[in-house]
Parts: structure tokens; C-alpha cells; sequence
């Protein structure tokens, strides 16, 4: 038996826990496959889900983080397509076999390695959620919704007492239940209000909330989970739950669902709307109304008309109204506010169709948890996905919630060892007297720090190191659960002080050990500030959910309480401006005021005078109300509206709203816009060519550009390249490369070219902050952004050539303002200024080596860009092609579902807002986009930089251009001699191909060899014949290079000769239409992302010219990757990428 | 164990006149339900019928009793305090004995050579314990019933243990507290309105309305309470209930009185011809 499925199937928990790493670690290619054969084996043959699911992570890790290390392996090979769209199409089973196959005919290689991990992964993580899914609908309670396929099974009904009547007394056994009942028209309905506070974990013990830790490792999944009412300081008077939803009958056959948070109302009269999540900002409520049962889950496409449904269960005529209220806490406060917010409107839905007990008041311990199964089943339909603790709001105040093994009758007996729900335990005055909990409201500042980040990827990455069992992630959770045990011995004695202590300890110790990404360089810059402010005062930091930035505590001597929460909302503010071109911000920071509640969620029947909705409510709706006839509307609401009016005057908070009425009736004429004014200064400001613009547009109106017109015709040729037909440095170069590289690097004639004009849409999915400074990373003991970490290269590179070496770093509108002062202030990453004035053309910066002031350094140069486009509405057409006619990635079943409705919302958007259209209606710099990286070198032509470096040292003749996120890239000696030694004006790196690497090759294009896009691959399938990836970095000939543009160098001093030059160059290159997403922010942290069109021309395109004499070089792995999007962040951290960047750069 | 009392409830205030309505019997002949009702009980081997009606009802009753009147009880239910407190309120006449309980509205056709209740007695007397006649119900219906959880008896299959009662359960309680292993999915053991109960019960009903002052109070959480402190048996498949309150009640339980008796033929006849008439 291999030792590995041992590891797996051992009763011993001492074997079962073994660290999959440290067997690998000996093990050699050979053994590590006789492995893999193993446990694909177990994988398949097993019938419990977890044995099952940690082979496939076994697997995964195995061809992720060891197979391609070892050698012997072949670094080339070629990814089946076929097995690329089953993993699409998410049938990870048919992707596994057609590898395998691939691997059993061809051999093992990098390639089919990245290509099994990928399937492995995510094999696993389905399993997972398969697991989950079927426990949610098999929990008993929740099953029945699913049986439920026509109005007559609806054996719910709304209770009497919320009609007008009073309900009749029954003295039989079968009374009058079945008889409709005929609400009195005429008068207002009563409303049951449910408020809900938020909870705060003291520790989740390392995440361990995550469903799948619950149901594998029951033993170490709890969470000390605290109710709180929340306000925000300066803004409301005291704290109160922060959530509310509100039910009652209405009058008209429709489900109304108002969202107050959102500014949402809908009506809804057809079934398949409420299944319909994305098309507006109700999902929520949707997810509700069907997860409490009122309509049940089972009737969706059933083909049956709600008003048949809401008849059953109101009766004929008479429909449902859902109102939700969020009290202004922000989204991304990391404190379940929309879990809290759903389980509210459950518990609300449930006690209205008699499924608790009581119309008011606080619910049953089984209705609790009725309702805390419910929200986890809401969840999973309106795709969202929350921790299996974030419903403890509706429990009172503090508990330990924990994992329960499961026990023979339990659905998940047999399939998992632990159950679905945990157990809540309510923490006793012995184990948190009323005194420590005055004492902790006392110490703590409570505070959303403004960052809003998706917590999804930490979470998987989480479970991973979970089933791998990585050792120091082990301990860490180890700890994580001694951290819990430390903080509830601190609160049973009381000591506040020992509390921020421990929560202290578990940020800085288990939570980074199992995920550096947790924390950030803004929190841990607020935690420094506050320890220097406060001293022995500050008595420990608290992060609040599953990463740092957003909700966070601060636990300080109770004495200095007040004077914290100011000196906090000062701090993160100034904090915040210094950072916010750097690290994504969704919010300008709060201070909350908060209490712990001890009711839990509890209800309120409003009847007569008091049935009145919040005025916000009335302030969204009644514009649209008072703009009708009145003799269109329903008796109740004109009912509503007298009471409305009677009360204005008794009522302040309604008074209000009478006068926000006004304005919002009679639209005063729109002032110019200011924000469009600068976006217009700004688009002048930056070299934006209408008449280009509106080329471009005609254009794809026209349907001459798009989506579809960027693939080269079907017809053209395409081949790999052969080995022997370019360098392979992937092994090592010979010395006298490296000796010739090392002359000319002595020489100074080369230099460096960072391309930073990007603002990581994909890196911060749309955020738009300068990621070439985003600190991503902690390396050498802080902190560091993509850009420290090329300048650490560079001071490298100069110590050991002996010469200043230039580094250019090539700037957009977007970015150059940011790192100008950035550059300016490198000496001390971290303490990053305000945003200046665009500063001049080619800053000459110097930055000094930290640890050898007397050491050559580089000097910097900043490029500024010359040129901008302005973003379109895309066509509805490019963005069918995008979704419907590219093979796209499956969602599950769920959330493909909202994300077809989500498309389906766009293409109406686009088409609403006018296909091709300007896109303005978003921040100035979310309208404008730089125009594609081949602008980056000729910019340095046109700006100015070259000339002048070139006049400062006239021996400069090389240029190594890199990406800002190809970390791997230096001025390798070796690649430079190959480079000088092959003569070519350009000289390209590329990279064996793995499965992730998507957008683009090396490739024989009708009989030249030339990069080929990714964008203008004439099929999907094209670019899987292509062995190489293309990494951008570039090495340049810079007087060859002049001459393709027909210059010289004297030529630079002819500013328009320049320009004439690159306009003819550019002329020849294709332009491309593109989709970027982004986002549109608003509300509190909320935020949209709308796709929009773009063009771009690409700089790999400069291999079709054919005057330019290219040259292509195959490069290890490690200098060639790029980091795109921050779910690859924990493989680099683990797969030695991060370690090699280290060991290039000096800190 | 011997029964030789019944008791049926018919003091529904907005139910009161359903057992005076006439309706054609298996045998032909047209008789108030009421009188249907007593014959069930009477058929079971009971002397004595206690009837509980809302004040002033008595004299009606009397006369929808036709030949059994002497038979007849009449006890008032002072107030509308609900059904437990209904059944309550015979305890006087019934004193310290097991006895049969019928609702007024139901009626009944066994699937087998006895009546219903006939079999439902000779099981309480052979068993020596309370049972209540129940039947496997879609769960759509349960706002109408009391439902019971509990499992099978060895070795029979259509005798339960009772564990749990609960009045008109939502189906998500039912399904946490009264899923009965062999049941149908979505199915639960309803009551069929029809018991042997012990005099306990007037115990724990008496519990019931001191705890609740002035309040309504329902048969179920005695009965739930009586399960957790003696045996109490439940007994399936007895035949059919047919509710004469529910929308076409009456005519439900006519038309399947008829089919089941004298004159199925021409009823069916004129069935066929009403089908064939009806316009579309």
C-alpha cells in the first residue's frame, strides 16, 4: 500500500495528520507518480467524501508544488484542449482521464502537471461544495421546501393575526384552516418588524467556521461569537441592531420585496422572477422568501403562477411585502451583516407563516437554528456564500459556537464526521460575568477600516492547508485553538487586558502562519501608529472575520476609550490618503459605537398607528406612489397614506421626510456635472485623440472592430515553434554569454524598463489603485509592492555591475502622480505620501542601497504615458461573443444561474445606455484607459526620457522591458550576452506553457515566427498547439529598434518627427477591442461591475512586422511568471517564486 | 378495559349545524350526519353517547339523533374554549373510564367488514391502552390536522408507538419531530378524529385550561403529554374520514357513502351521465 493513501485512510489521528509535504520532500519523480497512481486510485474508490477529497488535494498539491521541481522532468509539453473544455465545462472527471492519457502517451511534463493540478483542485473543491449542498437540503426541516412543486402542496399559511380581523377561535380539531381567509379591504395591515444584531468573532480559530472544517474536523471548528448593536460614531445616538426586516400582508397578488439599504423596490407577479437573483439588488430577499418556504425551493420552473401560491397562502387577491434595512453599516464590515440581514428576513418569513412560535419576542433554540440552516440554504441559492457561524447574530450575546459529530440518524452520519450546523452554547455569567462584558464594551474600539476585499479565495486556500496538512499550517491551527481556549479563560477572569493580548498574539501568530494575506500593510501601519500613541494603553488588536482592513478592533485601557475612537477615525483617515493609490479602498473608515446584545434577534407586532414602515421606506417609494392616480392605488396603501400624513406632524423622523420629497418630486434643474468637467480636462490633459476615438467607435458600431474581428481568419497557419529554432536559456547559458552580458552591464550601456501604467484591474478585480505599488507581499520582513521589488533588482544589478544602472519605470495618467511620490520616498517603503501634481518629464530619482549607502545605485526615471482612450458602452454583440461564443467557465449549478441573469441584466444595460456610446458615468479615471503596452517604448521616443538618458551616457544601447508584475525578470548577464550576441533589434523571453498561461504563444503564423496574441487566435483551440508562453520581457536594441521606426538618435530631439514616426509604426499594428470590467461604486461600499469596451494595441504584434529582426529565448519558469491575480499569490508564496525573487533583490 | 361510553364534539361555532344536515346513507336511507355518527359509535359496542354542543343546540341535536335520542347526553360547552375544552367538558358523565371520542364533523367508511370505530376499540381493549385511529397525510394538509410521530410496533403494520403530538404542525416541525420511518416521503400520521382515550386525559386537559386561564385550549398537548407518561397506540389504514366541513365536504362524503353502499350502480350510472352532459 502506497504510503500516502496510509496517510489518508489511518484510524490514527497521529498518522491522518502527516504532512503531505514532508514525504514529498525525499521522494523522487518516479516515486511521487507511483503515488499519484495510488491515490487516483483511493480518489475513485472510496466511499467516504473525505478520503476521497484529500486524494484529489494530495493530487493537486502534488502536481502543483513537487512533480515540477523534480528533475528529469520535461519542462515542454502541450495541455489536451479537449481536457481544457471539460474543465470549463466543469466535468473535472472527463478533464482527469484525458490528461492522464495524455501523461500515460507522452510522458510526464510541466504542462500536464499544471494541467492535473488545476483539474485535481477543483475536482476537490466540487466534491466539497457537492457535499455541503446536499447537506443543506437534507437537514431536516429544509427538506420538505424541496418537495414542493404546486401551489396545493403549499401547507404554509400566513397567521390571522396579520390580517385586520382578529382570527376566529376553533373549537373543533378540524376548523376552518383550509377556508380561505378574506382579509378585510380597507385599513393597513399590521407589521411584524424583526431586528437583528451583528456578531463579532473574538477568534474563529483560524476560519475554522469554514463549512468543510466543520464537517471533517469538528474537534477543532469554534468560534467565540458576540452579538452587538452597532452605530456610527458621530452619525447616530446610540447603538441598535443594525439589521431589520419587515413583513406584512398587502392587498394585490404580487410579492413586493423593498430593499431600503439598496434603494431597490420590485413587485413581483411572476414565479420565475423571484428565481431570478442578479436582475436587481434583491437577491437577498429573494433568497429569503424562498429559503423560509413562502416559496419554497421545489417550485421553481415548475410552471405554476405565484398568485396561485400567494392565494394558498394569504388568499385570493392578497400578496406579501418583505422589507429589509441595513442602519448604514457598510458592506465588507466583517460582521455577516448580509448574513445577519437574511436571517432576519427568515426568521420575519417564519414567524408570519407560523413556523416560530411567537409574532414578537425572541425566538425557540430550535427556531434559531431552523433559521441559521435556512440562511445557510438562502446562501447557496442566491450564490453568495457565508461561514458557518455568521447567523449568530440571532442568538443573544456571547457564545461559543462548535462543531458536532455527527451521529448516527443525522443526515450527514456515514459521509462526514462532523455534522452541518455546530451547536451554540450561551457563555454563563461564570464564564463572562456582566462586569467583563461592561469591561470589554469599555476597552474596545470598534472600526471598518474602508478596505472591502473578497474573502473567497483566503477561504479556499484555508481549506487546502487544512486537508494537505502543511505542517507549519498545522501548528499554526493548533495554536489557533489555544488562542480560543486562552481568550475564554481571559473572559472568565475578567481580564480585558489578556483578551487583546491573545487576539494580538492570533493575528500576528496562527491566523499569518496559515495565511500571510490576512493582514496588510494598512492594518499593521494603523496597529504601529496606535502602539506608538497609545504605549501601554494599547492593549491588543482584534481582526474581525477572515482578513484584515475592514472590520477590525482596537482594545485599549477603558480610560482612553473615547480618545481612541477619535485619534482611530483621524488615523485611518490620514492613514487611508497615504495609501489609497496603493492599497484598495471601498470607503472612507468609521468608528462605531456598539453594545452586546443580549436578546439575540427579536420581534415586534406594530398594529394600528404603530404600522408604519421606517421613513426611508417612505422616502424611496412614495415619490412613485404620489406621481399615480390615487384612484389607482389599493385601498390599503391609500389606508397607509392617511396614516402617513396623520402622523407626519407627530412623528420627527417622518417630518423628514416630507421635505427629501420635495426634492425628490421636482428634480431641480442638473447643474453641470463636475465630475464630467474634469473627466473632459483630464482626457486634454493626457493626449486623448478624439479624432481616433471616434474612429474606433464608428468602427465597432460598424461592426468593423469588435470582439469577433480581433481573431486572425480561420484560414491562417498556424505551428509550434521547433526546438532548434530558438535559444533555450531554461538550462543555463554558456560563460562567454555571461561574460559578454557582464561587460556591456559594467559598460552601462543598459538599462531597465518597469512598465507601470497598470492599475491591476485584475489584480484588485476593477478596484483601480497603481499596482505597481500595491504592497502585496511581505518579503524580507515587510511589506513590498511590485515595484520595491524591481528596485531591489536594480540596486542588485548596480552593486554587482559597479555602475549606476537606469531604471525607467513607464507611467499612465492613472499612475504616475502616485509613484513619482513614491519614488521619491523609497528609502522607507511604507510611508507612502500623498498623491502630488504630475511631475516633470523624467524625474531623475536616485534611491539609495539600505544597507551600503557608498554602493552604485540605480538611477530612476519616470516615463510618463502619451496617450488615453475613452471607454465605450460595449455592444451587445462583443459581449454575446465574450460570454456566449468563447468557451467560458461553468459556474455551479447556482451560480451559473445568477450569473446568467447577471448578462442578461448587462446586455439590457448596454443596450439602455447606448451600444458604443462614451462611457462617463463612473469616477473620471474608471472612463479612461490606457491604450495597450505598445505605446510603453515608443512613449519614451516621444517624452523626452530617452534622449536625455541617451545624452547622459551615450553608451546605453540595450533596454530589458518587463512587465510590472514579471517579478522574475533582471538584467541577467547571460540573457544579455545571448541577447548582443544574436544581433536581433528584439529579443523576446517566453516560457513553457501551463495551463493557466492563457493569452497568447510563440507560433509559426504563416511561415514567420511571431508572438500571437491571445485576443487573435483565429480559434480557442489554436493556442493549446503552442508550447511557449509569451512573457513580454523584452530585450531591446534600442538603435535598431530606432531605425524600424526610421530614427536616429539624433532624430529624438525632433519631437514630431517622433510622433509622425510612431503614428506610421502604430498604423501598422491591429487594434483590438477588449472588455475590462469595472466597477462603479456607491451607497455604502457597495459597488457594481459594468463590462466596457476598450482598444488596445499590443507590443508582442511588433514580431509580425517584418523589418524587425526578432529573437526569441525559452527562460525558467520563475523569471518568466507573472502574478495577475491575487488567487495565485499563496502558490507563489509556497512554490519557491517568492523565495527566488527574494534572493535577486537586495532589501 | 371495557368502553361503553362515547364522546362527540359538535360545539363548533361555526360548525354547529353540520350534524343536523341530512345526507343518504349506504342503505339508502337519508339521515342526519349526527345520526350516522352515533350509529359509528354505537356499532362499536358503546352505551352511552355524550354529546357536547354550544348552548341552546340541544333540542336540534335531540331530534337529528332520531331513534338513538335515549342513548344521548347532552352536555353545553359553556364558551368557546376550543376543542380541548369541548371534550373537557364531559368529563362528569363519563367519570373514571376509557371511552370512545368522534368528532362531529367526520365521517366514516372502513376498508374492512367492521366499522371503524369497531376495530379501533377492539384494538384499545386488546392492547389495554389509549390509541388514536390516524392516517398517513400529504403534508400540504397539515394546517387542518394534530399529527403524531412515533414508530411501528414489531411485527404489525399499521400500529404505532406514539412519541410526540403536535397541532397542526408547519412542516418544517413535522418534519424535525414526526417523521415515522416507512412513511411515504412528505407524508404524516394525521389524526382521522377518532380515539379511545383514558380518563388521564381529563387530567391533563384540566392542566391544560388552569394553565391557560380563560384562554383556548386544543386536545393535542394533552394528548402529547399523555403519550410521554402511558402507552398510547396509534392505528393506520382504517378506512376513509370524510370531512363534511371542507369545501364539498358534504358532497364528498355522500357521493362515497353511495358508491360504497346500496345503490352504487345507479349512482354511478348517473355519474356517467353528468360527465357526458357536462358542457365543456
Amino acid at each position: 500500500m502506497s504510503t500516502l493513501t496510509q496517510i489518508i485512510t489511518s484510524p490514527d489521528p497521529a498518522v491522518r495528520n502527516h504532512s503531505l509535504d514532508a514525504f514529498c520532500r525525499g521522494a523522487s519523480l518516479a516515486e511521487l507518480l507511483t503515488e499519484c497512481a495510488a491515490l487516483d486510485e483511493l480518489r475513485r474508490s472510496s466511499p467516504n467524501l473525505y478520503e476521497r477529497v484529500r486524494a484529489a488535494f494530495f493530487l493537486y498539491a502534488i502536481h502543483r508544488y513537487h512533480v515540477p521541481l523534480r528533475p528529469g522532468l520535461n519542462q515542454r509539453g502541450r495541455v489536451p484542449f479537449a481536457g481544457y473544455v471539460h474543465l470549463l465545462n466543469r466535468r473535472f472527471e472527463e478533464a482527469i482521464q484525458v490528461f492522464l492519457k495524455a501523461q500515460a502517451a507522452d510522458g510526464p511534463s510541466d504542462a500536464l502537471s499544471s494541467a492535473l493540478a488545476a483539474a485535481y483542485h477543483r475536482a476537490a473543491f466540487q466534491t466539497l461544495a457537492d457535499q455541503v449542498r446536499r447537506s443543506v437540503r437534507s437537514a431536516r426541516g429544509n427538506q420538505w421546501m424541496f418537495r414542493i412543486g404546486h401551489p396545493a402542496d403549499q401547507p404554509l399559511r400566513v397567521r390571522p393575526e396579520l390580517f385586520c380581523h382578529r382570527g376566529t377561535e376553533d373549537t373543533e380539531e378540524t376548523n376552518n384552516a383550509e377556508t380561505p381567509r378574506t382579509p378585510r379591504l380597507g385599513g393597513t395591515y399590521p407589521i411584524v418588524r424583526e431586528a437583528t444584531p451583528v456578531r463579532m468573532d473574538l477568534s474563529h480559530s483560524a476560519w475554522s467556521d469554514i463549512f468543510f472544517l466543520g464537517m471533517d474536523f469538528p474537534e477543532g471548528a469554534r468560534v467565540l461569537n458576540v452579538s452587538i448593536d452597532l452605530g456610527v460614531r458621530g452619525r447616530d445616538h446610540s447603538p441598535r441592531p443594525p439589521v431589520e426586516a419587515y413583513f406584512r400582508v398587502i392587498d394585490q397578488p404580487v410579492l413586493r420585496l423593498t430593499s431600503i439599504d439598496l434603494g431597490a423596490s420590485a413587485d413581483i407577479s411572476e414565479l420565475a422572477e423571484v428565481f431570478d437573483f442578479a436582475r436587481d439588488y434583491l437577491g437577498l430577499l429573494k433568497g429569503a422568501v424562498i429559503a423560509s418556504g413562502i416559496v419554497p425551493p421545489g417550485i421553481e420552473g415548475s410552471g405554476t403562477r405565484l398568485s396561485d401560491l400567494l392565494a394558498r397562502l394569504v388568499g385570493p387577491g392578497f400578496g406579501i411585502e418583505l422589507v429589509s434595512a441595513v442602519n448604514g453599516i457598510p458592506k465588507g464590515s466583517r460582521l455577516a451583516v448580509s448574513t445577519t440581514l437574511l436571517a432576519a428576513l427568515i426568521a420575519v418569513c417564519m414567524r408570519a407563516t407560523g413556523q416560530a412560535r411567537n409574532l414578537s419576542g425572541p425566538l425557540s433554540e430550535e427556531e434559531r437554528r431552523v433559521v441559521a440552516a435556512r440562511a445557510i440554504l438562502g446562501e447557496w441559492l442566491a450564490g453568495s456564500g457565508g461561514g458557518w457561524q455568521d447567523s449568530g447574530g440571532v442568538w443573544p450575546g456571547m457564545k461559543l459556537i462548535s462543531g458536532q459529530l455527527a451521529a448516527e440518524g443525522d443526515p450527514e452520519w456515514g459521509v462526514s464526521r462532523g455534522r452541518l450546523l455546530p451547536g451554540h452554547h450561551l457563555l454563563s455569567e461564570a464564564e463572562a460575568s456582566a462586569e467583563t462584558r461592561q469591561k470589554l464594551q469599555s476597552s474596545l474600539v470598534l472600526v471598518h477600516g474602508g478596505m472591502a476585499q473578497n474573502v473567497g479565495p483566503i477561504l479556499e486556500m484555508v481549506t487546502e492547508k487544512y486537508l494537505l496538512r502543511s505542517e507549519a499550517e498545522w501548528l499554526g491551527r493548533q495554536e489557533a485553538m489555544q488562542v480560543l481556549d486562552d481568550i475564554l479563560a481571559a473572559l472568565a477572569a475578567g481580564d480585558i487586558r489578556a483578551v487583546g493580548a491573545t487576539t494580538t498574539r492570533n493575528f500576528f501568530g496562527p491566523i499569518q502562519t496559515i495565511i500571510p494575506a490576512a493582514s496588510n500593510l494598512y492594518t499593521e501601519s494603523l496597529i504601529e501608529q496606535t502602539r506608538a500613541a497609545f504605549g501601554e494603553d494599547f492593549w491588543g488588536f482584534w481582526m474581525l472575520g477572515g482578513m484584515a482592513g475592514g472590520g477590525m478592533g482596537f482594545i485599549v485601557a477603558p480610560e482612553r476609550k473615547a480618545e481612541a475612537q477619535d485619534w482611530l477615525r483621524n488615523t485611518m483617515r490620514a492613514t487611508r490618503n497615504r495609501l489609497s493609490a496603493a492599497v484598495p479602498f471601498a470607503m472612507e473608515p468609521v468608528v462605531y459605537d456598539f453594545a452586546i446584545n443580549e436578546r439575540g434577534t427579536w420581534a415586534e407586532l406594530l398594529r394600528g398607528d404603530a404600522a408604519l414602515l421606517p421613513p426611508d421606506y417612505y422616502r424611496l417609494t412614495l415619490p412613485a406612489l404620489l406621481r399615480r392616480d390615487p384612484q389607482t392605488l389599493s385601498p390599503a396603501r391609500r389606508a397607509e397614506l392617511e396614516r402617513f400624513a396623520d402622523q407626519r406632524h407627530s412623528r420627527p423622523e417622518l417630518a423628514g421626510v416630507v421635505q427629501t420629497l420635495f426634492d425628490a418630486l421636482i428634480p431641480r434643474a442638473s447643474a453641470a456635472d463636475p465630475s464630467a468637467r474634469s473627466l473632459d480636462s483630464l482626457l486634454a490633459e493626457n493626449g486623448f485623440d478624439q479624432v481616433q476615438h471616434e474612429q474606433i467607435r464608428a468602427d465597432m458600431r460598424a461592426g468593423r472592430i469588435g470582439l469577433a474581428q480581433n481573431r486572425l481568419p480561420p484560414s491562417t497557419t498556424l505551428e509550434d515553434v521547433k526546438l532548434n529554432e530558438i535559444d533555450d536559456a531554461s538550462a543555463g547559458l554558456p560563460d562567454a554569454m555571461r561574460r559578454l552580458g557582464a561587460e556591456a552591464l559594467a559598460a552601462g550601456a543598459v538599462a531597465v524598463v518597469s512598465l507601470a501604467g497598470g492599475v491591476g484591474s485584475r489584480w484588485t478585480q476593477g478596484a483601480g489603485v497603481v499596482k505597481a505599488l500595491n504592497p502585496f507581499v511581505k518579503l524580507a520582513g515587510r511589506h513590498r509592492s511590485f515595484l520595491d521589488m524591481h528596485l531591489a533588482k536594480s540596486r542588485r544589478t548596480s552593486r554587482m555591475a559597479g555602475t549606476a544602472l537606469p531604471h525607467i519605470i513607464t507611467t499612465s495618467y492613472l499612475t504616475h502622480g502616485p509613484i513619482l511620490e513614491y519614488v521619491g520616498d523609497v528609502g522607507d517603503v511604507g510611508d507612502v505620501g500623498d498623491v502630488g501634481d504630475v511631475g516633470d518629464v523624467g524625474a531623475g530619482l536616485t534611491t539609495q542601497h539600505p544597507h551600503n549607502p557608498t554602493a552604485p545605485q540605480p538611477s530612476l526615471h519616470l516615463s510618463p504615458g502619451r496617450a488615453v482612450g475613452l471607454r465605450c458602452v460595449p455592444m451587445a454583440r462583443d459581449l454575446r461573443f465574450a460570454w456566449e461564443e468563447t468557451p467560458q467557465q461553468l459556474l455551479d449549478v447556482q451560480a451559473q444561474k445568477v450569473r446568467e441573469s447577471l448578462h442578461h441584466a448587462l446586455i439590457g444595460w448596454a443596450q439602455g445606455a447606448g451600444e458604443g456610446n462614451d462611457y462617463r458615468d463612473n469616477l473620471p479615471g474608471q472612463c479612461m484607459h490606457p491604450v495597450g503596452h505598445f505605446y510603453e517604448v515608443p512613449n519614451l521616443l516621444r517624452n523626452g526620457v530617452l534622449r536625455d538618458l541617451l545624452a547622459e551616457r551615450p553608451q546605453l544601447q540595450y533596454l530589458l522591458v518587463h512587465n510590472i508584475d514579471t517579478l522574475g525578470a533582471d538584467v541577467d548577464p547571460a540573457l544579455l550576452g545571448l541577447h548582443i550576441s544574436r544581433g536581433h533589434a528584439l529579443t523576446f523571453e517566453v516560457i513553457p506553457r501551463r495551463i493557466e498561461d492563457r493569452g497568447g504563444g510563440l507560433a509559426r503564423v504563416n511561415g514567420r515566427l511571431r508572438l500571437l496574441e491571445g485576443l487573435a487566435m483565429p480559434s480557442e483551440e489554436a493556442e493549446f498547439q503552442l508550447s511557449y508562453y509569451n512573457t513580454l520581457t523584452t530585450w531591446v536594441h534600442i538603435d535598431k529598434l530606432l531605425a524600424v521606426f526610421g530614427l536616429t538618435r539624433a532624430d529624438l530631439h525632433d519631437e514630431p518627427k517622433v510622433a509622425a514616426a510612431i503614428r506610421a509604426v502604430a498604423a501598422r499594428l491591429p487594434t483590438y477591442i477588449t472588455l475590462k470590467d469595472v466597477k462603479k461604486r456607491w451607497g455604502h461600499g457597495q459597488e457594481d461591475v459594468f463590462p466596457v469596451a476598450q482598444f488596445e494595441k499590443l507590443w508582442g504584434d511588433m514580431t509580425a512586422l517584418p523589418d524587425v529582426a526578432c529573437g526569441f529565448v525559452v527562460v525558467p519558469r520563475q523569471r518568466g511568471q507573472q502574478l495577475k491575480d491575487l488567487a495565485q499569490l499563496d502558490g507563489w508564496l509556497r512554490d519557491g517564486s517568492a523565495a527566488y525573487v527574494e534572493g535577486l533583490g537586495e532589501w | 378495559m371495557q368502553i361503553t361510553k362515547a364522546v362527540i364534539t359538535a360545539a363548533g361555532r361555526n360548525q354547529r349545524t353540520l350534524p343536523l344536515q341530512r345526507i343518504v346513507d349506504r342503505d339508502g336511507s337519508a339521515k342526519p350526519v349526527l345520526q350516522i355518527i352515533v350509529e359509528e359509535a354505537l356499532g362499536a359496542g358503546v352505551e352511552t353517547v355524550v354529546l357536547v354542543v354550544a348552548p341552546g343546540d340541544g333540542p336540534a341535536y335531540m331530534a337529528a339523533a332520531g331513534p338513538h335520542a335515549e342513548r344521548l347526553v347532552l352536555v353545553e360547552q359553556p364558551a368557546p374554549r376550543g376543542y380541548g375544552h369541548a371534550l373537557a367538558c364531559a368529563a362528569t358523565v363519563v367519570g373514571n373510564e376509557p371511552f370512545l371520542h368522534l368528532v362531529g364533523d367526520h365521517l366514516y367508511l372502513s376498508n374492512g367488514e367492521q366499522g371503524c370505530a369497531a376495530r379501533l376499540v377492539a384494538l384499545a381493549v386488546a392492547e389495554q391502552c389509549a390509541i388514536s385511529a390516524v392516517q398517513p397525510t400529504r403534508e400540504s394538509l397539515l394546517p387542518l390536522y394534530g399529527a403524531v410521530g412515533g414508530r411501528l410496533l414489531p411485527g404489525r403494520n399499521d400500529t404505532y408507538q406514539i412519541e410526540r403530538v403536535l397541532e397542526k404542525p408547519t412542516p418544517t416541525e413535522a418534519e424535525q419531530q414526526l417523521l415515522v420511518p416507512g412513511l411515504r416521503a412528505g407524508h404524516y400520521l394525521c389524526f382521522f378524529g377518532m380515539h379511545v382515550l383514558p380518563p388521564t386525559v381529563f387530567e391533563l386537559l384540566d392542566e391544560e385550561l388552569r394553565a391557560n386561564n380563560d384562554g383556548a385550549v386544543a386536545l393535542s398537548p394533552a394528548l402529547h403529554q399523555l403519550a410521554s407518561r402511558e402507552r398510547y397506540l396509534a392505528l393506520a389504514n382504517l378506512g376513509r374520514r370524510y370531512d363534511v366541513g371542507g369545501s364539498y365536504g358534504l358532497l364528498t362524503a355522500g357521493l362515497a357513502l353511495a358508491l360504497a353502499g346500496r345503490d352504487r350502480e345507479e349512482i354511478l350510472a348517473q355519474l356517467v351521465e353528468l360527465l357526458a352532459t357536462r358542457k365543456t
